[in-house]
């Protein structure tokens, strides 16, 4: 038997050659089939995972933007948005609750231009991209520069469902271009002020070279007249009066723009207050004001150039009186003056007026920066320099309440310890 | 009255007679100043005051007509081309000359008038000048010169 089956098995092989071979081949095939197809399996399962990695991806690069980035539904015509980054949420100071699900357009804030507002509108409606700037505001009212690319996201069928936004703050590039813009002003400006002074110097000397003459002539013939002719002695009066007057306006154009050397003297700081204010009392009065003080009487006397420091009383008054200009309500105008500690004084010129912008704060010091559209952008700069030409210092704030305070500081005089 | 608007003319023809008229007992004033008109202008009031006034266009035509020893008050301009009116009163000075100095400049400023006095100038006076002024100066400059007292620094 044993033998049988040997033969047997020996022989069946080479019984069933063919069926063999048969076998053999649709193995080989199944196990290619197999082979290909678990290789397809194989890679399905790799490209549905690289496509769940290319998905990670891409939604952490959108997170990791520095750019804010949103998406915003296109068939709702309140805009709200699906989607916003990290950088968006930064952006604007919203969190991302308060975003998701929010009108886009209202992110800008309050006071943003509602006419940039309705030309991105009606480009994004008629299924172009956007390309802007304009200022937004963040959710706690601050300013900023935004650089806006709006596109619309279309499905097969060509149709726009969504928009996608980038959105940049571009402050700082905006700023660096309107310190360009305003120093190429202020050159233009400081040539134009030096030619005005020159001009205004040359113009001076001449004119008054008639006026001492007119001056003189007509003085010689008052007297020549003597009592007679009381007609014509009144008609040189005037012409003495005028040429006078004449003179006087070109006194004070070379005040307005020659640089005096300061003479130093011991000045009581209160009275030079009253001084100056009896000055531009008219002023005051004219646009129906009011000036208060709240004088320290106790504050020792100053060192300084009486006419110069005048000047700055002067300004910080008649700034004060054009910040209320606009607003009959606010009429109280306060000079007080202090001893800020031993060595030094402090005189405040209070206003109630619209108080000073902040983007204007920094600049309010510097020559020919004016809010004032006749202004000449050199008084307070002017003031600055005379009062740290006196070893004070001249700052700006605004109050709590409403308008601002201009105040000064100057060093008590080093006799008065003598 | 009627030569006063010949003052070129007339200050050469006094020159000549400055001893004449010294002892008219009329006080001699000298007028420097580039603007001719402001010259005529001022000689024309100095004389309704009843001054002898001659003329000069810049101080080196002075300087070449009127010796420093020659008496007479200066009413000098600040403001010329070449010697201007510091330059001017520095020569008299540096001369021993004793003669009084009027400066008149159409510019004010507050150290002008100082340095008029610091230099040894009688005083400043601003363009236009005021003819009573002027004059009043004048005089205190006639006794300024008789006592020999001027403010030095």
């Amino acid at each position: 038997m044993t033998k049988s089956t040997i033969i047997k098995y020996v022989k069946a092989p080479l019984l069933k050659k063919e069926t063999r071979s048969n076998l053999e081949e649709k193995v080989r095939q199944q196990t290619d089939e197999l082979k290909v197809r678990s290789g397809q399996l194989r890679q399905g399962a790799d490209r549905e995972k690289l496509a769940e990695e290319q998905i990670h991806i891409r939604t952490k690069a959108m997170e990791a933007a520095l750019d804010g980035i949103f998406i915003i539904e296109a068939v709702n015509q309140r805009f709200p948005i699906i989607y916003a980054n990290p950088a968006f949420q930064k952006l604007t100071g919203f969190a991302k609750n308060e975003v998701i699900g929010q009108d886009y357009f209202l992110l800008y804030g309050a006071d943003a231009d509602l006419r940039v507002v309705d030309e991105i509108k009606h480009t994004i409606d008629q299924g172009q991209s956007f390309h802007g700037e304009m200022l937004n505001f963040k959710k706690n009212g601050k300013k900023f520069w935004s650089s806006l690319r709006i596109t619309p996201i279309r499905d097969t069928k060509g149709s726009v469902t969504h928009y996608v936004g980038i959105q940049t703050d571009i402050s700082l590039m905006k700023q660096r271009d309107l310190e360009i813009e305003e120093q190429r002003e202020e050159l233009l400006h400081v040539t134009r002020v030096g030619k005005l002074a020159e001009f205004v110097s040359s113009l001076a000397h001449e004119i008054s070279q008639p006026l001492t003459a007119i001056l003189a002539y007509t003085q010689a013939a008052q007297r020549l007249l003597k009592d007679k002719e009381p007609q014509l002695q009144e008609i040189l009066q005037y012409i003495i009066n005028d040429d006078l007057r004449a003179a006087e306006v070109i006194k004070r154009l070379r005040v307005l723009l020659k640089k005096t050397k300061p003479v130093f003297e011991s000045i009581d700081t209160n009275a030079l207050i009253n001084e100056t204010v009896t000055l531009i009392m008219p002023h005051i009065n004219a646009r129906n004001k009011i000036i208060k003080f709240e004088l320290d009487s106790k504050i020792p006397l100053i060192e300084g150039d009486r006419i110069q420091l005048q000047q700055v009383l002067l300004n910080l008054i008649s700034n004060s009186l054009e910040a209320m200009e606009s607003s009959p309500e606010s009429r109280e105008l306060l000079i007080r003056t202090s001893l800020k500690n031993t060595n030094t004084i402090r005189v405040e010129v209070k206003d109630s007026g619209c108080g000073i912008p902040e983007e204007n704060m920094k600049k309010l010091f510097s020559h020919f920066f004016t809010s004032k559209p006749d202004g000449l952008g050199m008084g307070l700069s002017i003031s600055r320099s005379i009062v740290e030409a006196h070893g004070g210092r001249l700052e700006a704030e605004n109050n709590p309440d409403r308008g601002a305070t201009l105040y000064f500081t100057l060093p008590v005089a080093r006799k008065e310890n003598w | 009255m009627h030569n006063q608007f010949n003052l070129v003319h007339l200050s050469l023809h006094c020159r000549g007679r400055k001893n004449n008229e010294m002892s008219d007992g009329r006080m001699k004033i000298f007028v420097v100043d580039d603007d001719e008109s402001v010259c005529r202008a001022l000689k024309t009031l100095l004389m309704t005051f009843d001054f002898e006034v001659i003329t000069y266009n810049s101080a080196i035509s002075f300087f070449e007509a009127v010796p420093n020893d020659e008496p007479g008050c200066l009413v000098l301009d600040i403001h010329m081309p070449e010697l201007d009116g510091w330059a001017a009163q520095k020569k008299i000075f540096e001369s021993g000359s004793k003669r009084p100095v009027i400066f008149i400049s159409a510019e004010k400023q507050e150290t002008v008038g100082d340095r008029a006095l610091k230099v040894g100038a009688v005083g400043f006076l601003q363009k236009p000048v005021n003819g009573q002024t002027l004059v009043d100066l004048i005089h205190l400059a006639a006794q300024t010169t008789h006592t020999n007292k001027m403010i030095q620094g």
